[in-house]
């Protein structure tokens, strides 16, 4: 695995130290003053038995690179994931990051890290559940695909999909407010807008919309909206499985649909219309002819 | 360099390094002392009596000097920390103590709202068991956080612990006469290492990262206040101006004490800028490391962590 990273990579030391447990294997930083791109080594590499003791001996730049490479972008999404099972409790803080840390075997201190506002928490959290409903829906379509299920026609696809990935909400149901609230800051709203988006995008994929046209942006727009409003039904849903918040979704899904046959059937009625005229007037016309000539 | 660097961090293991600092060093290598040139024994001893003599007003000095700002860069400091409950924190060359006061109010209003939050969550408890658990929370008012106060000199240790009194501090402090190159702790202890004003007065800046990288946690964080480098031409001038000319004059009047006051505008000079100390904190073995510069750079926070 080649990874690029700006400024120079090295291997984690501490944070590896940890996931290992009973080896001795410390990673040796390299030297920062050329960027390097660093390759995972193949497997087996020979470890290095280390004498006991609380500082590690530094063996300058040959040091060995141990197997299990971690780059800063993964150990943050590890504290990130962690820390969700205190987002109860906590809310999407700081410190519920700083308790994640902690069952990692990491400092407190590791959730300066992050923003005390709790933001990448947040898009943590929607990016991991975004990714989730992806897996889902494409289990799903390969049932289809192999005949084990039957396709579902489109208005029930998407309210099944928009069910299942609202579901995801629901442990975090009492502190979801406060996260839209802070989706809302000026400096979340490209990231977050990015991945109800993109999720908009996926469920309509797999509904199996393949429009070329103008269609394609009303779609997403339409459906941009019924995900909101349920969102927003949901959270002051008090009533037993959110029983409310689907059959609101049902109607919203079902207005959608009316909507659009009533939009083709307006275009069909209005070329009728049309038509019934044209006729009406070359009829007339015709008349005109025939009784101008007799 | 790297070589020289790499050897004597082998000879620094525990049980032959501690000795090294002191082996034959009267011919060591060249240093600045402020303006001047000195050894580093010498640069040592220097610094040691500056501080010896400053100390009782260096509180005074300092307010008058950056007309009180300095609470605020402190503040700034405390902030970007955030510490919560719980938090082992180390403060070098802290000597007064004003970071360490800082912390603890921090922790014990943090604690309050932690205590409050647990409350309305359990609004359903009976009236007893409410009162029952403000008795087990009302001995831990600072959620068992700590700040170890740790400075080679020992008047500003006196200074500190007088103040810490004066104030009321008594939980929750320590203090400590340790050397920033050679800290008198075991490894892999402490969440937060800070040094504010602290690490332009240690003779091997390396030593002292390595020794803080050395003793925080996994995951610790490293911060450090410091004067620092002003872009800016116009400001550069003013400042210029203020420091040499002003600061002095302000330690004669106030402190009685020139010099020490002359040596402190000109180690700021002779200090490396914000790129410099962040390339020699990532040298030492952290990672995330950046700054933050306030007031455009007269003073800048750099931070890192043992990841």
């Amino acid at each position: 695995v080649r990874c690029q990273h700006y400024p120079p990579l090295r291997a984690l030391q501490a944070s590896a130290a940890l996931r290992r447990a009973s080896d001795e294997h410390k990673k040796e930083p390299l030297t920062s003053s050329s960027q390097q791109h660093f390759d995972s080594p193949p497997a087996g590499p020979q470890p290095e038995q280390e004498p006991h003791g609380p500082r590690p001996s530094y063996t300058g730049q040959g040091g060995q690179e141990s197997e299990d490479y971690e780059s800063e972008e993964q150990l943050q999404h590890r504290i990130l994931t962690a820390a969700l099972e205190f987002v109860p409790e906590h809310g999407w803080t700081a410190e519920a990051i700083a308790e994640g840390a902690k069952t990692l075997g990491l400092s407190v201190a590791a959730a300066g890290m992050f923003h005390s506002d709790g933001s990448e928490l947040i898009l943590h959290f929607l990016s991991e559940c975004n990714t989730r409903l992806s897996k889902l829906l494409e289990k799903e379509q390969k049932l289809v695909q192999l005949g084990e299920a039957e396709k579902k026609p489109t208005d029930e696809f998407l309210r099944h999909a928009v069910e299942a990935r609202l579901r995801m909400l629901i442990p975090y149901i009492e502190k979801w407010p406060q996260a839209l609230s802070v989706l809302l800051l000026p400096r979340n709203i490209p990231s977050s807008l990015n991945l109800l988006t993109s999720m908009i995008d996926d469920i309509w994929h797999y509904a199996g919309d393949q429009s070329t046209d103008f269609n394609w942006y009303t779609r997403r727009a339409v459906l941009t909206g019924i995900y909101n409003t349920t969102e927003l039904v949901m959270m002051q849903d008090s009533s037993p499985d959110f029983e409310d918040t689907w059959r609101f979704l049902e109607n919203r899904v079902a207005d959608a649909m009316t909507m659009s046959n009533a939009a083709s059937q307006v275009q069909s009625t209005g070329e009728a219309v049309v038509q019934g005229l044209m006729g009406a007037a070359v009829t007339v016309s015709n008349a005109e002819t025939s009784r101008a000539v007799r | 360099w790297r070589l020289w660097r790499c050897r004597c961090r082998a000879l620094l293991s525990r049980p032959a390094g501690r000795l090294w600092a002191r082996r034959g060093l009267a011919a060591g290598p060249e240093m600045h002392f402020g303006f001047q040139t000195v050894t580093e024994e010498e640069r040592r001893e220097k610094i040691y009596q500056v501080f010896e003599s400053v100390a009782k007003k260096y509180d005074v000095m300092n307010d008058s000097m950056t007309l009180g700002i300095h609470r605020v860069w402190k503040d700034i400091l405390m902030h970007k920390m955030n510490p919560s409950p719980g938090t082992l924190l180390l403060d070098v060359a802290g000597g007064t103590g004003d970071i360490a006061f800082r912390f603890i109010n921090y922790v014990r209003s943090a604690r309050e709202r932690q205590l409050q939050r647990k409350l309305k969550h359990h609004q359903n408890l009976s009236w007893q068991e409410i009162f029952e658990s403000y008795q087990k929370d009302k001995f831990n008012s600072l959620g068992d956080s700590q700040v170890v106060v740790c400075d080679i000199n020992r008047e500003m240790l006196k200074v500190g612990k007088q103040k810490a009194q004066h104030l009321g501090y008594s939980e929750g402090l320590s203090w400590v006469l340790g050397n920033a190159e050679e800290l008198p702790f075991d490894s892999d202890k402490f969440d937060v290492y800070t040094i504010a004003f602290g690490i332009r007065n240690v003779t091997r800046v390396d030593l002292a990262l390595q020794e803080a990288y050395r003793v925080l946690k996994p995951g610790g964080r490293f911060l450090c206040l410091e004067f620092s480098h002003v872009s800016n031409p116009l400001l550069s001038r003013l400042y210029d101006l203020y420091s040499f000319q002003v600061i002095p004059v302000l330690g004669e009047v106030i402190a009685g004490d020139w010099k020490s006051y002359q040596y402190l505008v000109e180690s700021i000079r002779r200090f490396p800028p914000q790129e410099d100390l962040k390339a020699m904190i990532e040298d030492a073995g952290f990672f995330k490391v950046d700054y933050e510069n306030l007031n455009f750079g007269i003073v800048a926070i750099h931070s890192g962590f043992k990841l």
